[in-house]
């Protein structure tokens, strides 16, 4: 197999071309220059060429092996990165006042590119302050020998505690020497507050130190409580590390952390967050959370976005992997990074203003990211999406259901974000309304559990203005999660 | 602008759902239940006086109840809860039924904003008409208003037109 040679080129045949077609265009060319049936001069040279593009073609794992190798050496002008852009309406009608369109777009891996486990280079930054002690702790702990016992010889893994003071206590452990990591992990001892920045600085220091390309070079934060003062550099730090390849996901544990602090510092470094709500279950969803990192396909996926004028953009959600508000800066929306396991997608609300009768391209979108996965930086995607604008609008088309889906959670979502503003803003009446609403739409989708809950919050606010941190933090958290996965219920 | 069926706020033209009360606009109407004409409705009536006390006794395990609805196919399991209220949602009266009906056509059927409540003792379930404009309907026969009446797995129930499923599991 020689990369170099476009086979695809060779059979005259695209590079979506199925094992049918390929076989056929084989077949003719075999006939034509067949060394005895053709005299040209150089059929001996063209019908050995024609056998080694079919034989590498029309083999699956070969054919899929030579469309990496290419896309790795830069040689194909296959995409490496698909997308799919759904609008809730094609065409729209002349009106004189602002209308509404939704766009959806989702992104993944390129069909050809089969998801291939990156090494990861992983630093696990664990709060040690005294309110750790105990069960969470040794949760905590069991979590980390979890992660050792599953690293591969390409991994790297470290260690950072702190409290009012960071230390570290694996630095760039290999698959190797397991039994003295679990020592060190066994002699954590929680004691002292909760300075989030000092953790972090050690962390990015010992993912950097390791950093590689081709590899995952990410920091998880677990912590149980509050940061006084440092979350502005902690913000600033997130930032930092993002523009160096570096992300953050930081895990609350129990009620009492700040999940509006960890939620903004988890999207400004591209990372996630998540809620634990018992100690029990930090094994799992770490565990979840390091195999899903060891699943990225290409991360700082930003979409851009221009609009012709008199449009604009209303808001922008991320649906999945799981919901969350998008804070676009200009023009550009930073949608974090891609696992081959969910695929990427956001939801945009945008405000069309009047427009004449005609053919107009309202805005132009552009997909960028760096495929590390195969180790290409800069990949671009770009469309412009053409609309027409009509005087009698010959009745509205149907709204693709995934849309509608997408968006129904996303509205559910919402309502549950503006219940708590209304609580901040001191009108618990408002809040246990709209809770009361949250919880019959969660009923309309089949969502049992979180319906009870928000029913409980709705009650518990009438009657004592007050929410409970648990309550609310499952239902956040819950409703963010609406998009993940098939949920029960469906029939 | 268009209004929303429910809590009777604008939005722009295009918007598929209420950023208030997350109603799906596309399917909603004017707020009010028109009455519908008596000859679209079964004729026959409940007996108020069957209670089905006779079937108590065995203790059974709890159950669950879901709901399809049949025109929609939707279907929703209910919480556990002494009453839910049936009916179509209205944030701006102050009205939130616990299943709202909107989306499955609930305003064309007749289907009031307060039409029945189902209540919870123990493991039995009881359905209620709480003043509906089209009334409320168990296999067939109209119930007395206010008066309860004890559902079974596989029971039909009519809210003004719109037909649904008991499934008691």
């Amino acid at each position: 197999m020689e990369i170099e040679k476009d086979y695809y080129a060779i059979l005259g045949v695209g590079p979506a071309a199925t094992g049918e077609e390929i076989k056929k265009a084989f077949r003719a060319l075999a006939r034509r220059y067949h060394p005895d049936v053709s005299d040209a001069p150089d059929a001996v040279e063209r019908f050995q060429e024609i056998q080694e593009a079919y034989e590498v073609l029309s083999d699956e794992a070969r054919r899929k092996a030579y469309d990496r190798a290419r896309a790795e050496a830069g040689l194909s002008d296959q995409a490496i990165l698909a997308w799919e852009l759904t609008v809730s309406r094609q065409s729209l009608p002349a009106i004189p006042e602002e209308q509404i369109l939704y766009l959806m777009v989702e992104i993944s891996p390129a069909a050809a590119m089969e998801a291939k486990r990156l090494p990861l280079n992983l630093c696990l930054v664990i709060d040690r302050s005294t309110s750790m002690q105990g069960e969470r702790l040794n949760q905590v702990k069991a979590a980390a020998y979890q992660i050792i016992e599953d690293l591969r010889e390409s991994d790297t893994f470290s260690v950072v505690t702190f409290s009012d003071r960071a230390e570290v206590v694996l630095s760039g452990l290999r698959g190797s020497d397991k039994t003295l990591a679990r020592a060190r992990l066994n002699a954590i001892r929680a004691s002292g507050g909760t300075e989030i920045l000092k953790g972090l600085e050690a962390g990015v220091e010992q993912v950097r130190k390791r950093k590689r390309l081709r590899a995952v070079n990410h920091i998880i934060l677990l912590t149980d409580g509050h940061t006084y003062g440092d979350e502005e550099a902690c913000l600033a730090l997130a930032v930092e590390a993002r523009s160096q390849g570096i992300g953050i996901s930081a895990m609350g544990i129990g009620e009492d952390w700040n999940d509006q602090f960890l939620d903004l510092l988890a999207t400004k470094s591209g990372g996630v967050s998540a809620y634990v709500d018992s100690a029990a279950q930090v094994r799992t969803l770490l565990r979840k959370r390091v195999q899903g990192l060891g699943s990225i396909y290409a991360q700082d996926i930003q979409l851009l976005l221009r609009f012709a004028a008199n449009v604009r953009l209303e808001s922008a959600y991320k649906v999945s992997p799981y919901i969350i508000r998008l804070e676009p800066s200009q023009d550009r929306i930073s949608l974090g990074p891609l696992e081959a396991t969910s695929p990427l997608s956001a939801l945009l609300e945008i405000v069309v203003g009047p427009q004449k009768p005609g053919r107009h391209r309202l805005m132009q979108l552009e997909v960028t990211g760096d495929v590390i996965a195969i180790g290409r930086q800069g990949e671009r995607l770009r469309r412009e999406l053409w609309f027409s604008i009509t005087e009698n609008p010959t009745g509205e088309g149907e709204v693709p259901a995934n849309l509608v889906n997408a968006l129904n959670k996303v509205t559910i979502y919402r309502m549950q974000e503006q219940a708590y503003q209304a609580l901040e803003s001191g009108n618990a009446e408002k809040a246990s309304e709209q809770l009361a609403l949250v919880a019959t739409r969660l009923l309309d989708i089949g969502e049992l559990e979180l319906a009870q809950a928000a029913r409980l919050e709705a009650g518990r606010l009438a009657r004592t203005g007050r929410l409970s941190p648990e309550g609310w933090k499952k239902l956040k958290y819950g409703t963010r999660s609406l998009t993940m996965g098939p949920v029960g219920g469906e029939g | 602008m268009i209004t929303c069926p429910s809590c009777g706020r604008q939005h722009r033209p295009g918007t598929l759902f209420c950023s208030e009360c997350g109603v799906y606009l596309p399917t909603g109407g004017p707020l009010r239940t028109e009455p519908l004409p008596e000859e679209e409705l079964p004729a026959s009536r409940a007996n108020p006086w069957a209670t089905g006390e006779g079937e108590v006794g065995v203790e059974a395990p709890p159950k669950t109840l879901r709901i399809i609805m049949l025109d929609s196919g939707r279907q929703v399991q209910l919480p556990a809860a002494p009453e839910l209220y049936l009916g179509r949602l209205d944030a701006a009266h102050g009205i939130f039924p616990d299943l709202d009906l909107t989306a499955d056509g609930g305003l064309e059927g007749g289907v009031s904003r307060r039409h029945a409540k189902i209540h919870q003792q123990g493991n039995r379930f009881f359905i209620e008409d709480v003043g509906s404009a089209n009334g409320t309907f168990l296999n067939g026969q109209r119930l007395t208003p206010y008066l309860p009446h004890p559902l079974h797995d596989g029971d039909e129930l009519q809210l003004g037109k719109l037909r649904l499923k008991v499934i008691l599991e």
